[in-house]
């Protein structure tokens, strides 16, 4: 694997806001990056500047180790509302968009059509785009972005404006394109990005704050820890002063999480059976993407 | 070049679907009909109507076929260039408006393909329609008050059609470089009021673009100062280059604002 694309302290500047502050990561090629953070966060200015519609204040873009190269050739970019010529069929935009991506002319429509029945728009290749739904919108968006078989497939959001069917479709195409393409795509679902990730890019004020492969992030926020459900307040308490570890109680209803100095499971159970405490459900939890997201997004 | 042609063939079917190649020409057709028609019977209509005392009828001008055009001309420099201003005025900052630019914007495109492409195709319709409209009422005013040699015409709507594309190369240009409400409002000034200011000030210089639709006339009557006309003319093509340098720049640097 090589690096196809490389931003080094990438940074853009409102005025005195810093949409973006200093970025540094790398694409490596044939791998795919989810890029997450809450609203703000600065992950559609990031993908505008890769795009080449917006231009950093500071710091590069280099593709393929090229630092001045015209980006727009390698790319297909898929914005989070693509706006369409509604005067257009869905046929023509597409065929429009792969020759201005410099394709020849008979393969361009040859290839328009092939994409649009891959999206699952072959009914209505010569609909015009001013009828279409979000849905399909949102699939001409991803069949302009790929008709000329970019090298980095970059989307915003592709899938947040969708019902959970059509984004289950659209995930599926972009798992089959994930082979020849190389994606970088923003989301706030963070059930898809756990799908479809070799990197993690944590975005928060405009900052990176965490990067690395899923297993890795996870290995770092998730300290997995045992809850103990109890009948009552009161054994919880009780528990909490009895354990040779360092138990947090929370609430009155008796949630223990266990949180550091992780002791066997065998040892906590015995410790457990023969305190005599009402004890209603004991497992051992590991966090989901969404706890290291809140825990991520919320650090100060 | 390609993205040029591609381009052109986008506008145009924009201009083709969205009825504006139907309904501009039709505009300056319908002045170039209802000049001569009016102007030729106009006693009549006040007759019909009624209300004119006898000795007032007498009164009516006789025009001559070159002030019939003429007439028909002051129609285009102020409704017709109403309908090219506010036809055109959202070409380019329309896109980056509702985000229809974001798509091409990304695709490598030369920015000059993008200006040119919409410039030619409505340098097209605006000339067409003046010329369309120009030769319908050449023909009405032949039929109804006499003929204007086809010289004079030709050099008439020939003088006028640099000063067209003057304008429209203004109302890009300043598409390209503000929003629509903006792009309308300077292109209004620019065209239309800065046209007064030119006829109210104006003696003291005779070398202006705002001054060639005024020689343009003259060819129907004479002939222009050569001098003058040639001047004007001159520097009137070289500030359509210079907007579309402007213009092309702008497109370029707004393409940021784009909506994504």
């Amino acid at each position: 694997m090589s690096a196809l694309l490389e931003a080094n302290q990438l940074t853009k500047i409102y005025g005195k806001e810093y949409a973006v502050n200093q970025l540094n990561f790398v694409l490596e090629e044939g791998t795919a990056t989810a890029l997450i953070g809450p609203n703000g966060a600065g992950k559609t200015t990031t993908l505008s500047m890769l795009a080449g519609l917006l231009k950093p204040t500071q710091g590069s873009i280099s593709l393929n180790g090229e630092q001045r190269a015209d980006v727009r050739e390698s790319i297909g970019f898929l914005p989070q509302y693509p706006q369409f010529f509604s005067w257009l069929t869905a046929l023509e935009f597409t065929e429009m968009a792969a020759k201005l991506s410099g394709m020849e002319t008979r393969s361009a429509k040859l290839e328009a059509q092939k994409t649009l029945e891959f999206v699952g728009l072959g009914e209505a290749l010569r609909k015009k785009t001013g009828t279409f739904s979000g849905g399909m919108k949102q699939r001409l968006g991803l069949a302009q972005a790929i008709v000329h078989r970019p090298k980095l497939l970059l989307l915003d959001e592709p899938v947040s404006a969708l019902d959970p069917v059509g984004r289950r479709e659209i995930m599926n195409l972009l798992k089959s394109l994930q082979q020849n393409m190389t994606i970088l795509y923003s989301t706030h679902i963070l059930n898809d990005a756990e799908e479809m990730t070799d990197q993690l890019l944590f975005l928060r004020k405009g900052r990176l704050v965490e990067k690395g492969s899923i297993g890795d992030v996870r290995a770092k926020y998730d300290h997995p820890r045992y809850r103990v459900e109890f009948g009552s307040a009161e054994d919880a308490k009780t528990f909490s002063l009895a354990a040779p570890w360092h138990v947090a109680v929370e609430g009155t209803i008796g949630f223990i999480d266990i949180i550091q100095d992780m002791p066997v499971m065998s040892d906590m159970l015995k410790l457990l059976g023969e305190s005599g405490l009402d004890i209603r459900k004991a497992e051992r939890q590991t966090a989901s993407l969404e706890e290291i997201f809140m825990k991520v997004a919320g650090q100060a | 070049m390609r993205d040029l042609i591609v381009l052109f063939q986008k506008e145009w079917r924009e201009n083709t679907r969205n009825f504006k190649i139907l309904w501009i020409p039709l505009v300056f057709i319908f002045f170039g009909l209802s000049e001569p028609l009016t102007s030729y019977y106009l006693p009549q209509i006040l007759n019909a109507v009624g209300n004119i005392p006898e000795e007032a009828m007498f009164a009516f001008p006789e025009f001559t076929p070159s002030q019939v055009l003429m007439a028909t001309m002051g129609q285009y420099q102020f409704i017709g260039m109403l309908v090219l201003i506010l036809g055109f005025m959202g070409t380019i900052s329309r896109e980056r408006k509702n985000g229809t630019g974001t798509l091409l914007y990304v695709r490598p495109i030369s920015y000059v393909s993008y200006f040119l492409s919409k410039w030619k195709v409505v340098g097209i319709i605006a000339l067409a329609s003046v010329w369309l409209g120009l030769l319908t009422s050449w023909y009405y005013t032949g039929q109804l008050f006499g003929s204007i040699p086809a010289t004079d015409f030709l050099a008439f709507a020939g003088t006028y059609s640099v000063w067209i594309l003057f304008v429209v190369t203004i109302v890009l240009a300043m598409s390209a470089w503000l929003p629509t409400g903006g792009a309308a409002s300077l292109s209004l000034v620019l065209v239309l009021f800065v046209q007064i200011v030119d006829s109210l000030l104006g003696t003291y210089w005779t070398i202006s673009p705002w001054k060639v639709s005024t020689y343009a006339t003259q060819w129907l009557t004479g002939s222009p100062d050569t001098s003058d006309f040639w001047w004007s003319i001159g520097v009137t093509i070289l500030a359509i280059v210079a907007l579309v340098v402007f213009g092309v720049s702008m497109s370029k640097r707004n393409a940021s604002k784009t909506k994504v």
